[in-house]
């Protein structure tokens, strides 16, 4: 694979050495009314529409053509597309403010043109969240959430209702690489799961890939949520906020200086700890339950040259009952970032990148006062380049260098204690890696994307690390001291995304990737758990793998305004870790002991129809797929279902703009239950009935199916300020999905035993919202 | 660290609209497997090991006896002793005691199968006292819990299980601990009785009489309690996949042989 990528590299090249005279347009896209810089936003030559090219990260764009006179097109999803001629007889800059076209109280949305983007990209298995969209989408409580609206689409599946936790193509939940502004979120939830970290407010853009993964990615077996935050307006002040049943939110953001710099700054806080002070008793009386979050974000541009760009998040949820129990944990990330463009084809950043999670549980009880904690702290550098080479080639290339930091637990506790003051000694790492990639248009049909990661992994002392046999008894021991180097693994990870055009509106796409995983998380628990556990690839675990390849069919019909896609993957997976029966995976010193390793497989299709534009617009998405695991100790040594596994999901969205100032949107999903274990029958032992299993995950939890609606009225527009409604009712038909089911002695037969389900949000749950904007 | 779970737990209280209902499941069938329950305890007086069988789950919580087996247990200093079977599948023998540090072997024929285990009894760490008081947790409902004290010895590593009686009755829920966390230090571990969400008249009150039994378990016995115990912990915080605990017994059956110390105590709560 990797000489084929070498031989293509070189195919590549050669051709653009016999090209004609050429120059480069560069430049940044914004939007006119906020200064916001537009990512993916797409320049095309009109004359030439193969010729075309979209803007990174940072609304930078290069495109490369002849000498001649030409048009070109600047366009976004709901922006006016913007015609611009050009007489190109040197290379030349062109910065561009784009329209919104979708201002909400204009209902036609004509000047916006459809394009055919998803035809002609190579990428495939990626899908783009669109910020508005995602603020239509009905959800629980009135808290919109990028995270629940993420899994309905295809592919992408929710981990359990009021879960955050989400399944990619059959991946695990830690599988998932989720950034914040390139900044590693170590847990993407709130209260559990029932809200996500990520505040909606504060994002600008949201982009999740599946599969074909580009080479500047790495580190995760499944997926890559991208998340970027907005950098703030810097034309004008504004203040927005909104106020729900469950929290209120403000953010602020304002030029630093006209059209130079700018910031962001953006909070809510949940308060249902409120309605506990209305409780009887006295303990939930004195309890706190809530979470906050901040996100915040600066950016100047020295020139048109040379911008930093800072930004942090930082949030923390509380729990604690009166007196008795505390519990708190959060993340912190910070971003430094230098872009520096050296010329016309030559884009640089740099970022410096911080992210911190922890959380402590502390017991004020005198016989069992304790306070445990448990952290990861990571830096990271990086530097990537673009380098627009030619009109047919634009190489991405760079190198990172990540340092982790992780004490997995430590108590201490007062004298009178039951418990002993316990410090497991925190490890350290290097995950290093460098890439590099080419978008290859290697003619009017095909493109390919394809590139090369290397990836190495360094586990440093100082320390003692225990190697245990298959049993997890202690085989040796060996001690390192700081800054020598305990273990380490090097992968090669070949990309490769391709695409063939068949006709203007059809084509097929092929990819190829592997990934690895050097940072895994240990949980034996069903949901997200502010105490899940992260360790990393040592001399008892080895890196993660995952292959995957796939296929699709794309097709644009009726100009472009529908879009259907149907894709197939199969993915293999290598060294992928359970636990032992009655594993103790908290504040243990030999928690490796307590693994076990295996192997994966999953495949599926998944089917896409999207209408991005009208009135009416939403999307239709089918998965219907398979997961299974494969570990020597568990069901014989044969494959079984894994907990991800899912055979139907589908989730219909639909939003329609009624008038001028309502509109409104419906959601609704179907999915086969979760694989369970269930007890196939019962005995005595110890005085108690106990239930006997035989093969894991044999069962299914019911289907889960539920409708959600919601609506919003827009405020009549006035010149300071502008107030919306959001109102939504969750679970419209009160449907019972079930939560967990368990198995217990009966309350009301004596000497029999029954199935106990558990339901949350089992009844239609309505929520409010009133949102401002001045 | 049973602690870590209340904390989790604590959602339930909070939980915004949950709600429970019995439902009916198509389960399996997979019964009939043999059920050996095989202790060795340092008291006096006849010990117990129980053969039965597994049931269906829609059936009543009664066990086929496995009759006519052969049964013995033996130390590591070549003593044998046989177990005479009495009624409802107890096999029994009145001559041994376990004594701490010897390790015991249990052999049982039954169906032209021979299965044999071996356990190694603790040394007795001594139940100190027990106290109780008001549960910190949803206080509302005037509960008690009841607190275990012992002095956990420093040099070994200790292993634990709790059976608690409420009036007599023993509770539904597992307590077993080790000493990962407290080595060596004076320990007062609080019982609760788990009332399994709605249910008010469980649990223990005023005036009851509460009986706790200590018993110093080995290694492989103290992985199979707390291995039950973590199935039976499920609620919002999640739960553990769910699998037959791992048996001390070869070949692999239901059950486990279990050679230990006992101690009880009894207070009356206030």
């Amino acid at each position: 694979m990797t000489r084929l990528l070498f031989t293509f590299f070189l195919i590549g090249i050669s051709f653009s050495a016999f090209a004609q005279k050429k120059y480069t347009i560069s430049g940044t896209i914004k939007d006119s009314a906020t200064g916001e810089t537009l990512i993916g936003a797409t320049v095309r030559i009109k004359e030439m529409p193969s010729n075309g090219t979209a803007t990174n990260s940072y609304g930078f764009y290069s495109l490369t053509a002849p000498a001649g006179n030409y048009t070109l097109l600047f366009s976004y999803v709901g922006y006016q597309t913007i015609e611009k001629p050009v007489s190109l007889h040197a290379d030349q800059t062109i910065a561009m403010a784009l329209n919104s076209s979708g201002s909400l109280t204009e209902v036609v949305i004509s000047a916006n043109r459809p394009n055919n983007d998803q035809i002609t990209s190579p990428q495939m298995g990626v899908e783009k969240l669109n910020m508005t969209q995602v603020n239509q989408v009905p959800v629980v409580l009135g808290e919109k959430d990028i995270l629940k609206t993420i899994t309905l689409m295809p592919g992408v599946k929710s981990a359990g209702e009021g879960n955050t936790g989400f399944y990619v193509r059959g991946g695990a939940a830690d599988q998932n690489l989720i950034l914040l502004d390139e900044a590693t979120v170590y847990n993407a939830s709130h209260l559990f799961g029932f809200f996500s970290t990520f505040n909606s407010d504060a994002i600008k853009d949201v982009s999740i890939y599946k599969g074909g993964m580009p080479a500047e990615y790495g580190g995760r077996l499944s997926s890559v949520l991208d998340v970027k935050m907005l950098d703030g307006n810097d034309k004008d002040f504004t203040v927005q906020g909104g106020l729900g049943l469950i929290s209120s939110r403000i953010k602020v953001e304002g030029p630093i200086e006209k059209d130079k710099g700018s910031f962001m700054i953006s909070a809510r806080r949940t308060y249902i700890d409120v309605f506990l002070k209305a409780s009887k008793d006295s303990t939930i009386k004195g309890s706190s339950l809530y979470f906050y979050d901040i996100n915040a974000k600066a950016n100047y541009h020295f020139d048109d040259n040379n911008a930093i760009y800072l930004s942090g998040y930082f949030g923390k949820d509380v729990i604690g009952l009166k007196n008795t129990f505390g519990t708190n944990w959060g993340n912190a990330t910070g971003t430094i970032r230098y872009n520096h463009i050296f010329n016309s084809k030559l884009f640089s950043n740099t970022s410096l990148i911080f992210s911190n999670y922890n959380y402590v549980i502390q017991s004020f009880l005198s016989d069992n006062n304790f306070k445990a904690t448990s952290k990861i702290n990571d830096i990271n550098l990086k530097e990537d380049l673009q380098y627009s080479l030619s009109s047919k080639h634009t190489l991405k290339f760079g190198v990172n260098v990540l340092h982790h930091t992780i004490a997995p637990g430590d108590i201490t506790s007062n004298s009178s204690s039951s418990f002993n003051d316990i410090t497991v000694q925190q490890r350290y790492g290097f995950e290093t890696a460098a890439y590099v990639s080419d978008d290859w248009k290697a003619s009017d049909k095909l493109t390919v994307l394809y590139g090369l990661r290397l990836s190495g992994f360094f586990l440093f002392g100082p320390g003692s690390f225990n190697t245990y046999d298959a049993a997890g008894n202690v085989l040796s021991t060996s001690t390192y001291g700081s800054g020598q180097v305990a273990k380490s693994y090097l992968n090669l990870e070949p990309r490769l995304s391709s695409s063939y055009q068949l006709n203007d509106v059809s084509s097929i796409k092929l990819s190829y990737n592997r990934n690895t995983q050097n940072i895994h998380l240990l949980t034996n628990s069903t949901t997200s758990s502010p105490t899940d556990l992260y360790v990393m690839s040592s001399n008892n675990i080895k890196p993660e793998i995952a292959d995957q390849v796939s296929t699709g069919w794309f097709r644009n019909f009726d100009d472009n305004i529908f879009e259907f896609s149907a894709e197939i993957y199969y993915k293999w997976l290598q060294n992928q870790i359970d636990y032992r029966d009655g594993a103790q995976l908290l504040v243990n010193e030999d928690v490796e002991s307590q693994l076990v390793y295996g192997s994966g497989r999953a495949y599926g299709v998944e089917l896409f129809l999207k209408k991005k534009y009208g009135r009416f617009n939403g999307w239709i998405g089918y998965t219907l797929s398979r997961t299974e695991d494969k570990f020597a100790a568990i069901n014989d040594g044969n494959y079984f279902p894994a907990t991800q596994d899912r055979t139907h999901d589908l989730s219909v969205v639909g939003i329609y703009q009624l008038t001028k100032r309502w509109s409104l949107s419906s959601t609704f999903i179907y999915q086969t239950g979760n694989a369970v274990t269930y007890p196939t029958g019962k005995y005595e032992v110890g005085g108690l009935t106990t239930f006997s299993y035989s093969e894991r995950n044999g069962y299914r939890e019911p289907s889960n199916n539920r409708l959600d609606i919601g609506a919003t009225l827009e405020g009549k527009q006035h010149k300071k300020y502008h107030s919306s409604w959001t109102f939504g009712i969750y679970n419209v038909y009160g449907h019972r999905d079930p939560y967990s089911i368990t198995f217990q002695n009966s309350k009301t037969v004596p000497n029999t035993t029954e199935a106990l389900e558990t339901s949350i949000f089992a009844t239609p749950i309505p929520s409010v919202t009133w949102n401002f904007k001045f | 660290m049973k602690t870590f779970k209340i904390v989790i737990y604590l959602f339930s209280i909070f939980a915004i609209t949950s709600c429970t209902k019995v439902i009916e499941l198509k389960l399996g069938n997979n019964t009939g497997e043999l059920v050996i329950e095989g202790n060795v305890t340092n008291a006096t007086g006849p010990q117990i090991i129980k053969l039965s069988t597994n049931v269906p789950f829609s059936n009543t919580n009664t066990y086929p006896p496995v009759t006519g087996a052969s049964v013995s247990v033996s130390d590591q200093n070549g003593n044998t002793y046989p177990f005479t079977e009495g009624p409802s599948g107890t096999y029994s023998n009145s001559q041994l005691t376990g004594s701490s540090g010897n390790k015991y072997t249990m052999t049982v024929t039954s169906g032209g199968k021979t299965y044999t285990a071996t356990s190694v009894m603790p040394a007795v760490v001594n139940l100190d006292s027990l106290s109780s008081m008001n549960d910190v947790i949803q206080t509302s409902d005037n509960k008690k819990v009841v607190t275990v004290y012992y002095q956990d010895p420093a040099d070994v590593t200790n292993q634990y299980r709790f059976v608690l009686y409420v009036n007599s009755v023993q509770v539904d829920d597992i307590y077993a601990y080790n000493d990962q966390f407290n080595n060596g230090r004076y320990v007062g571990i609080d019982l609760r009785e788990n009332t399994g969400g709605s249910s008010v008249d469980k649990g223990i009150f005023s005036g009851d009489t509460v009986t706790v039994e200590m018993q110093c378990i080995d290694q492989p016995i103290y992985t199979y309690w707390e291995t039950l115990m973590q199935e039976q912990a499920n609620g919002p915080g999640g739960s553990v996949t769910p699998s037959n605990p791992p048996t001390n017994i070869s070949p692999v059956t239901l059950g486990y042989f279990s050679a230990h110390t006992t101690q009880s105590k009894t207070i009356m709560v206030k």
